[in-house]
């Protein structure tokens, strides 16, 4: 264990949404292999937060203190999860000392349309003039995620010493898989943290969620629920309104749009539909991240999806198992090497 | 329509909307404000301010958006975005002082979210640089007001703290201040300081409240501000003085903290010291103010804080225009406004006076209540219709909301307004001012005790002119005068007396008319409305006539006045309902009259006996003081209300005992001011009578 390399995780584990998630997950999968420093960073974009509950239990089952606000962070490998906890920051605050810095982008550089999705190069160059390694890598989620970094690269340039991870640094959804139902009906639903980003203009809303499906169900609804509730066939509940299980045990179609303005940088929510059991139908560009295993629709098209879904279950039942399978390419294995490759552990291993 | 949105839903936030809106609509940008978004609490002033931006989104088409404060954009707002769906032929700005690039990114990310599509960002720190007060939420440009007439006295406004009133030098120093030739003092507070100064010996100084006029309104009045405090005194007082400046008038920086010059604004380093300001303006300003103007206008902070850069950024960019002026293009008019008082008084003055300024061609119009419309439409002139006060309305000033509305939509800069009526409402001050109205007050006099002061009189310097309608007697002219305040003989109504054989005919035909026949006319019109019950005056008229043989007593009212039903049973009672109460008065043997100021001098001047019975309410004029002066000449009676038994001995004492023939011949004898109709219309139209 002494020759193993030094790992450290650098976030802010107040993170209320994915990216604690993501690192919860890292955490538990990486156990086999290393057990790594985490540093906690005390940023001013969630001063008055809380610790992630996902994070905390992941750490606590890692057997793992994070170390709070230490102003010096050195590790063969330091992994900084999503650069975006520094946007409010003037500096990094502390100094990093390591071989390779590896910077997660859990957040998208540019949003659909190209306008910025935080101010990107103040965030790296605080993170640039906090560091001294001698590698710098960038690290794309997902592959629309890696598009938008490289885009904002290609308009922007990237300090010198940086440079793009060939592999991205996918979120891990080792969520348990349920089986489809064998009787799909026309209900459907949506979840997501509640955010003006995370809904699409209603007229999209009324195609997806259209008053002759049996049943609508949107978690996570708080924005529709303080200004549009007069659709009465839908469900609204806020967000932690319902448990996931009994939610999906409502839904046979998870219908997902965002506002055009915005897009998923992975997707876990659409991961947990797949797994537990649901087809998934999303815009062709959040689609695209998973390989086939979320159909790709217009809002138009969604009824006519459904309807020949429900006429043809075994159509359904295929279309879930073959979603769940490519969702193996994020299980904690497949981490786990893309890990073990990125920090060295890997050769480490070999000898 | 431009909506004009903000981040946030509190009071600054719709304050400093307001701030924006009146000052585009002054560009001619047509403006409008979410009537969702008032505020629970809105001072009085603001309700006026506000009132011509408010609309229902549902009924108008939105072209425009403009989101001021967007560094702080909350839910309501980004709520209220995203349920408006603003189709894609409508910009949307978000303007805000951002203190960083993420704080830019961050309000253009949450408008997106919540629009759909992405709106155009506006930073006013890279526009304008750093702003006059910490915080700004309005974006604070300065622009051009109109120019001032060229012989106008300096106006200068001195702005103060309310806690400045604490220090007991400062209301001497002020009124020492109003006695200083060269310019015209008027003071802004905030808060309750101009009740506070109203309450004491110094009412008589011009105080406005700091949100009574909007910034461009006051900016238009002065020519001079000083601005004393502990720095800038918020975003109104440094949107006037931004106003002024780029007016080519001197803001005058009196603050503890030079707050002004210390942000780079072209303003003067002014004495912090209120005992030092008198000097300094007289030495100092007035003798170069032409030339302090000039070098504010050239100064380039206050041309990067110019509105013409933020309508470019915002995409409203006006046509190139010249400097506006208060003399515009068109025709100035001439409006009339009475009040509707207890009666009709002041519509039927007004009415006499714009009678003559026909005759002269112009073609004045009037601005009048429902119960005068009906009048003023018989007597030709055209009508814009007020809204009444009803207890049914949600707040007591509701009306003069509605009527501020239309003046101000209906009054053009240089139109010629004339008011009559005891109390200047809210919505003729702003429309005056707002407006750059020339405006006249026809005030009546004999005021009761206590009845013209304050606020009355506070009022009266919105006025160019006031005229003063003479009474007939010297001694109830008790106007207290003043450089503005002319007086006029009395305005009456003139009408030829019929001789002897055409009051015959015309008594006739009257008897034919009614069916009835008389060989003794009595004509009771007592008044009544809000002012007093007249039911107990009226019976007992009613039932004098009954028992007099051949009298018949007619009961004259305005149309549609209320009429105490039990008049109805008596024989020699009629009721009759019409504007022309002269007419008949001229023929009656004895009128029975409340003493209201056209009744009487109508009555004096036609030689009529009567039997003034006065009307006494706090509000009225003195009528009691009116009807002695007459009756203590031999020229009437005077009855008060309570004296049924005297009314029933002098109504016989007229009618049987000569005493209506010897009234009569007084009258003929007596010699009454001339009328003052013709002198109050050369007045209205900028001539002194000679």
């Amino acid at each position: 264990m002494t020759n193993q390399p030094r790992i450290a995780y650098v976030l802010d584990p107040r993170f209320p949404g994915g990216t604690s998630a993501a690192v919860a997950g890292e955490i538990a999968a990486i156990r086999p292999l290393v057990r790594p420093e985490v540093h906690a960073v005390t940023s001013r974009m969630f001063t008055g937060q809380s610790l992630s509950p996902a994070l905390a239990g992941a750490l606590e089952a890692a057997g793992i203190d994070a170390a709070w606000d230490a102003p010096v962070i050195a590790a063969d490998t330091v992994i900084l999860h999503n650069p975006a906890f520094l946007k409010f920051d003037k500096t990094l605050g502390r100094r990093i000392v390591a071989r390779d810095l590896i910077v997660v982008t859990h957040e998208n550089f540019l949003r659909p349309g190209g306008a910025d999705g935080f101010d990107v190069a103040g965030c790296l160059d605080r993170i640039d003039r906090g560091t001294l390694a001698l590698r710098k890598t960038l690290a794309p989620v997902s592959a629309h995620n890696r598009t938008t970094v490289t885009d904002w690269v290609g308009r922007n340039g990237l300090p010198p010493g940086w440079s793009m991870a060939a592999d991205d640094w996918f979120n891990i959804c080792d969520f348990p898989l349920m089986p489809p139902t064998d009787a799909p009906r026309d209900r459907r639903g949506r979840h997501s943290r509640p955010g003006f980003e995370k809904f699409p203009p209603r007229a999209v809303l009324d195609l997806c969620f259209p008053r002759h499906a049996e049943t609508n169900v949107i978690l996570g609804a708080e924005v529709l629920m303080e200004d549009e509730a007069s659709a009465t066939h839908w469900q609204l509940h806020p967000f932690g309104g319902l448990d996931l299980p009994r939610y999906f045990g409502m839904i046979d179609f998870m219908v997902y749009f965002t506002a055009p303005t915005w897009q998923e940088s992975f997707g876990r929510v659409l991961a947990e539909a797949i797994a537990a059991g649901k087809v998934v139908i999303s815009d062709a560009a959040t689609a695209a991240g998973f390989a086939g295993a979320v159909v790709a629709a217009r809002p138009e098209e969604v009824d006519e999806f459904i309807r020949g879904f429900i006429a043809e279950p075994e159509r359904y039942a295929a279309q879930v198992r073959l979603a769940q399978a490519t969702l193996s390419r994020f299980s904690a294995e497949a981490f786990r090497v893309r890990f073990a490759a990125a920090t060295g552990l890997a050769r480490k291993a070999a000898a | 329509m431009i909506l004009i949105e903000a981040g946030e839903r509190t009071d600054r936030h719709f304050d400093a909307k307001l701030l924006l809106a009146s000052q585009l609509a002054a560009r001619g940008h047509p403006v409008i404000l979410d009537d969702r978004t008032l505020p629970d609490r809105l001072e009085r002033y603001q309700k006026y301010e506000a009132a011509r931006f408010l609309a229902d989104l549902d009924r108008v088409e939105v072209t425009r958006v403009i989101v001021i404060g967007a560094d702080t954009i909350g839910q309501d707002t980004l709520r209220a975005l995203r349920h408006r769906q603003f189709g894609p032929g409508v910009a949307v700005h978000v303007v805000g002082r951002f203190a960083d690039r993420q704080a830019a990114i961050a309000a253009q990310s949450r408008a997106a979210y919540a629009l759909g599509r992405e709106p155009e960002v506006v930073d006013l720190a890279a526009l304008q640089g750093p702003t006059l007060v910490a915080n700004a939420i309005s974006p604070l440009a300065a622009a051009p007001v109109p120019r001032p007439l060229p012989e106008r006295t300096p106006q200068l406004f001195v702005v103060l703290r309310q806690e400045a009133l604490e220090d007991p030098m400062v209301l001497p120093f002020l009124s020492a201040m109003d006695q200083v030739p060269g310019f015209r003092l008027h003071v802004i507070l905030p808060g309750k300081g101009k009740e506070q100064v109203k309450a004491t010996r110094y009412a008589g100084l011009s105080i406005f409240g700091l949100s009574e006029l909007s910034p461009a309104t006051f900016a238009a009045r002065a020519d001079i501000a000083a601005f004393f405090g502990d720095g800038v005194p918020g975003e109104r007082m440094a949107a006037l003085a931004l106003d002024l400046m780029r007016s080519g008038r001197v803001a005058i920086d009196c603050t503890a903290g030079a707050g002004f010059v210390a942000a780079g604004a072209p303003a003067l380093r002014g004495p912090e010291d209120l005992g030092g300001l008198a000097n300094y303006v007289q030495h100092t300003v007035l003798v170069n103010r032409r030339q302090i103007g000039l070098q504010a206008q050239r100064s380039p902070w206050l041309i990067a804080r110019s509105v013409e850069p933020l309508e470019s950024a915002l995409g409203i960019a006006a046509e190139p225009a010249t400097e506006p002026t208060a003399e515009g293009d068109a025709a100035r008019r001439i409006v009339f406004l009475p009040t509707n008082g207890v009666g009709l008084g002041h519509a039927r003055r007004c009415a006499l006076v714009a009678a003559e300024l026909v005759a002269d061609g112009a073609e004045p119009v009037f601005a009048a209540f429902p119960s005068c419309i009906p009048m003023l439409r018989a007597e030709g002139f055209g009508c814009l219709p007020l809204v009444q006060k009803s207890p049914d309305h949600p707040e007591d000033h509701a009306n003069d909301l509605l009527n501020y509305l239309r003046l101000h939509r209906a009054l053009r800069p240089g139109d010629r307004l004339v008011f009559d009526g005891g109390y200047v409402f809210d919505s003729v001050l702003r429309v005056i001012h707002e407006r750059e109205i020339d405006a006249t007050w026809i005030r009546r006099g004999l005021w009761q005790a206590g009845q013209l002061q304050g606020s009355a009189l506070d009022r009266e310097r919105a006025f160019a002119h006031v005229i003063v309608p003479g009474e007939a007697f010297a001694e109830l002219n008790n106007d207290r005068g003043g450089a503005k305040v002319h007086s006029v003989g009395p305005i009456v109504q003139e009408r030829a007396l019929p001789d002897a054989s055409e009051r015959r005919v015309r008594r006739d035909t009257l008897a034919a008319r009614l069916g009835t026949t008389f060989s003794e006319l009595v004509v009771t019109m007592l008044g009544g409305g809000v002012a007093a019950d007249r039911t107990a005056q009226l019976q007992a008229v009613a039932a004098i006539s009954e028992a007099r043989r051949g009298c018949l007593n007619l009961v004259v009212v305005w149309p549609g006045a209320v009429v105490p039903p039990g008049i109805a049973g008596w024989k020699q009672t009629r009721v009759v309902q019409t504007r022309d109460a002269l007419s008949l008065c001229l023929l009656a043997d004895l009128v029975i009259s409340a003493a209201g100021y056209n009744s009487f001098h109508e009555i004096l001047y036609h030689r009529i006996p009567a039997i003034l019975v006065p009307q006494m309410a706090a509000f009225m004029d003195d009528q009691e003081r009116r009807a002695r002066a007459a009756s203590g000449r031999g020229l009437a009676e005077t009855v008060l209300a309570h004296e049924l038994l005297l009314l029933d001995r002098e109504i016989a004492t007229f009618l049987d005992a000569g005493k209506a023939d010897k009234v009569r011949a007084a009258l003929s004898a007596a010699t009454l001011p001339a009328p003052g109709n013709r002198a109050a219309a050369d007045l209205i139209l900028g001539e002194e009578a000679p």
